[in-house]
């Protein structure tokens, strides 16, 4: 139902599991994890696509929002540490967002606390967020390459700062083509999944 | 060297499949042009007369054999109404979206070509650039598809729910942008271009599954290649980036004559996905950016050598050449085409 982006149904259907008497955990392990592990099955096997990943995403936040938000204990609300918070823009000189956007429901759809400062944004800007909201990562987002001595700014804010322990992911149509050397940076990501993936692997070696 | 015919010869000679003197090099090259004169993307997308300027200056260093009559992709969307935000030496951008209801779009009045926004400015433009090079040189005619300006005039996300929630409102929506790209087309070989290239997208298979594609964009874009190509233009050229694989068979069914392929898709395999349709690609556009004029030269030379056997080919950069590029990079590539002609290897 999820994959198939019907947030209506989504919801509806978690509504009714849970009424039965399926866990919240559950529903989040077998539900919203196994869509989002299908999800990622298709963007490793070029079948992915920004609409049917939006009215995905879309439906997994409904679900989150609208019923394990409601049934979630007041334990399981505690606000997620630096290694679960990333802060995620667009750097100046562009004001493309919807990669960023897909990124974010994907993200938080899995757990992540998710803050994002928009578009159009100055490499100060990242640092001094990312500092004050105690996140572990920075995201900066970009389709085009007159914006990447901006991207590599940020690197050296971070470093002044003495916040190097803070990781920084790029990614975005033609930052795509570059490398992490390239653009004084982390993580490329190739795709939204990528970044999951990446995060993900640093925990375990964490 | 070898330039025994004009740039005009060699691009439709290629399309043809008649014999050519060497390989047309036909990169996108927009903004890049406007730092040869010294100019500032924002006078090369506001002022008709720098534009042409700007075009012919780049062409004159660089001997490519294209023009394009081309600002930036947002020229349709200011005429519909949406405002943008200019800077200095950026691309205008689309600050927001005219409606975020598919239902609000269809009643909208369409623009006049000649009067509203920046479209007479790019009018302008394709007048002084054909009195310019007669037909020597191919001026490019250049405009959004439909759906890439539906998903400017909503806003993409709200186009994209909207495509799986009310359908019927987003084909009205297409309606409306169809019918803004056919007049904006018509005006430009008015005004003198001697070809189409619609840019689209949103049509990627990235961004829409690919059977949307054949369902909304795929008929839109036959009827508009070819009214216009009754209407007397040359080319109907249609450039998407990106992963293209799963629409590039398509594209025929489209009344494509030439595709922009990018590096995503190997130019061998584009060639076999397409069937007839000519190629222009595939370097990749950070390439201009990164790497020197001999390292250029020598990519598109392995370029030129994976085309051999294909005579539809012209050398280009798949996407836009980025505007912080140097000129000399373009210049790598013309010296590529006729160094690979004159030891011999072109057909």
């Amino acid at each position: 139902m999820i994959v198939q982006g019907e947030a209506h149904l989504s919801v509806t259907l978690a509504e009714e599991l849970i009424a039965k008497g399926l866990t919240i955990e559950s529903l989040i392990q077998d539900g919203l994890t196994a869509a989002l592990q299908s999800l990622n099955a298709k963007c490793t096997n070029e079948e992915f696509n920004l609409l049917e990943i939006m009215l995905a995403g879309r439906a997994m936040m409904a679900v989150l929002d609208n019923v394990v938000a409601r049934h979630l204990p007041p334990s399981k609300t505690v606000q997620p540490g630096a290694d679960r918070t990333i802060v995620l823009g667009t750097i100046e000189g562009d004001i493309h967002e919807l990669g960023k956007h897909v990124v974010k429901m994907l993200l938080r759809s899995s757990g992540y606390r998710v803050i994002d400062i928009g578009k159009d944004i100055g490499p100060e800007e990242f640092v001094n967020r990312a500092i004050r909201e105690g996140a572990g990562y920075i995201g900066v987002s970009s389709l085009l390459t007159t914006t990447i001595p901006s991207i590599t700014r940020i690197r050296e804010l971070l470093k002044k700062a003495g916040r190097s322990d803070i990781k920084l992911i790029a990614g975005g149509g033609a930052i795509q083509q570059t490398s992490k050397d390239d653009l004084n940076v982390d993580f490329v990501a190739q795709t939204a999944f990528d970044i999951f993936h990446y995060l993900k692997g640093l925990k375990s070696k964490a | 060297m070898n330039n025994a015919m004009t740039s005009f010869e060699r691009v439709l000679n290629t399309l043809k499949g008649k014999p050519k003197d060497r390989v047309p090099v036909v990169p996108e090259t927009f903004g890049v042009t406007a730092k040869t004169c010294g100019y500032s993307i924002y006078e090369y997308v506001t002022d008709a007369s720098k534009l042409a300027e700007s075009q012919l200056k780049a062409r004159s260093l660089a001997g490519h054999d294209i023009l394009f009559s081309f600002a930036d992709l947002s020229v349709e969307s200011e005429a519909t109404g949406c405002k943008l935000s200019y800077k200095e030496d950026q691309y205008p951008a689309v600050a927001g979206p005219v409606a975020v209801n598919a239902g609000d779009i269809k009643n909208r009045d369409l623009p006049d070509p000649w009067k509203d926004g920046r479209m007479p400015v790019v009018l302008e433009a394709s007048s002084r650039l054909r009195d310019a090079v007669k037909d020597t040189c191919i001026v490019a005619g250049c405009m959004m598809g439909p759906l890439s300006l539906a998903g400017q005039m909503m806003g993409l996300e709200h186009l994209l729910y909207q495509m799986a929630d009310d359908p019927g409102a987003v084909d009205e929506v297409l309606d409306f942008t169809e019918e803004v790209a056919r007049r904006y087309g018509m005006a430009l070989l008015k005004a003198g271009v001697h070809c189409h290239v619609i840019f689209d997208p949103v049509a990627s298979p990235i961004v829409v599954p690919h059977e949307m594609f054949r369902k909304l964009e795929l008929p839109r874009l036959r009827r508009l290649f070819s009214e216009f190509r009754r209407a007397g233009s040359l080319i109907s050229w249609l450039s998407i980036a990106g992963n293209t694989r799963k629409i590039l068979p398509f594209y025929r069914e489209a009344n494509v004559e030439l595709a922009t392929v990018d590096y995503t898709v190997p130019v061998s395999e584009a060639f076999d996905l397409l069937g007839t349709v000519a190629v222009n690609g595939n370097m990749m556009p950070f390439c201009f950016v990164s790497c020197s004029p001999e390292e250029i030269k020598e990519a598109a030379l392995k370029c030129l050598e994976e085309t051999v056997e294909r005579g539809n080919f012209l050398l280009g950069s798949g996407c836009e050449v980025p505007v912080e590029a140097d000129i000399s990079s373009v210049k790598a590539l013309v010296e590529a085409s006729q160094e690979f002609a004159v030891v011999g290897n072109n057909r």
